[in-house]
C-alpha cells in the first residue's frame, strides 16, 4: 500500500498513514496513465555543459 | 512592565499580547511516501520555515509546497518556480496547484529553505531558494508565489510532487514555525 507520513505538531508523533482504498485507487490508475503517455522529450531537463576547450597560458 | 513567561516559551506582555519565540519541529526522513505533511500547526503562527536537506524522489515530478486549514488546499495559488542550471540554461514554470519547485531531476539532491509568511486574513506568500548539488547537473532554485485565502488559520503543511505518484527516497524534512 502507497502512504503518507504525517507529523502532528501537537502530540509530536509521526504516522505512516496507508492510503484509503479509494486513494489507492486514484494513485494506481494515475500510476497507469503515466506509464500509459508517449514518452516525451523534455526540453525541461537541460543537456550537459559544453565545454569550450581553453588554451594555455 | 511586567511579563510573564509561561512553560510553552511563550511571553505574555501585561497588555495581553502573547509572543512565542520560534519553535522546531522534528526532523522526519524523507525516505518514504508520496507526501509528508506537518499537522496541528498553532494559530499564532505567522511564518513557517521549510527546511529540505539533500531531499529526493524516485521520479521527475516537480515538488510541490501545499498548505491548509482543516485540510490541504490544492488550487488557487500563484506560484512560479525556475531553475537555472549550470548550462546556462535558466527555466521555469507555473502551479496553482501549490507553491512549485523546479526540480525535475530524479537524481537531485534538493537543499534549502522554503520560507511562508503570513501577510493577511489567512493568505501566505512564499519565497524559497533551494539549490541541488547532486547528479550532473547543478542546479539552482527559487520559488516565489502566494496562496488563496484559507478558510482558517493555517495549521498543516504538505510536501508532495505534481503528479502526487512519486516517492520520497532520500533526505530529511522540518519546519521552523514562528
Amino acid at each position: 500500500m502507497t502512504h503518507r507520513i504525517v507529523v502532528d505538531l501537537a502530540t509530536g508523533t509521526t504516522t505512516q498513514v496507508e492510503y484509503t482504498a479509494e486513494e489507492q485507487a486514484a494513485y494506481d490508475a494515475a500510476v497507469a496513465a503515466q506509464a500509459e503517455a508517449p514518452a516525451e522529450v523534455s526540453a525541461e531537463t537541460p543537456a550537459e555543459p559544453t565545454v569550450e576547450p581553453t588554451e594555455g597560458v | 512592565m511586567a511579563v510573564t513567561i509561561d512553560g510553552s516559551a511563550g511571553v505574555t506582555t501585561n497588555t495581553g499580547a502573547v509572543y512565542n519565540s520560534i519553535q522546531s519541529a522534528t526532523a522526519q526522513a524523507s525516505t518514504s511516501g508520496t507526501s509528508i505533511d506537518f499537522t496541528s500547526i498553532p494559530s499564532w503562527v505567522k511564518r513557517i520555515t521549510v527546511m529540505f536537506n539533500g531531499v529526493s524522489t524516485n521520479g521527475t515530478s516537480f515538488k510541490l509546497v501545499q498548505i491548509g486549514s482543516g485540510s490541504v488546499s490544492s488550487s488557487g495559488y500563484t506560484s512560479l518556480g525556475s531553475a537555472g542550471y549550470n548550462t546556462s540554461q535558466f527555466l521555469v514554470t507555473s502551479s496553482t496547484a501549490g507553491f512549485v519547485i523546479y526540480d525535475n531531476q530524479a537524481a537531485a539532491a534538493l537543499s534549502g529553505s522554503i520560507v511562508l509568511s503570513l501577510i493577511s486574513s489567512n493568505t501566505w506568500v512564499c519565497s524559497a531558494v533551494l539549490s541541488n548539488t547532486a547528479g550532473a547537473t547543478p542546479a539552482m532554485y527559487s520559488t516565489s508565489g502566494n496562496s488563496p485565502a484559507l478558510g482558517g488559520a493555517l495549521d498543516r503543511v504538505r510536501i508532495t510532487t505534481v503528479n502526487g505518484t512519486d516517492t520520497f527516497d532520500a533526505g530529511s524534512i522540518n519546519i521552523l514555525y514562528e
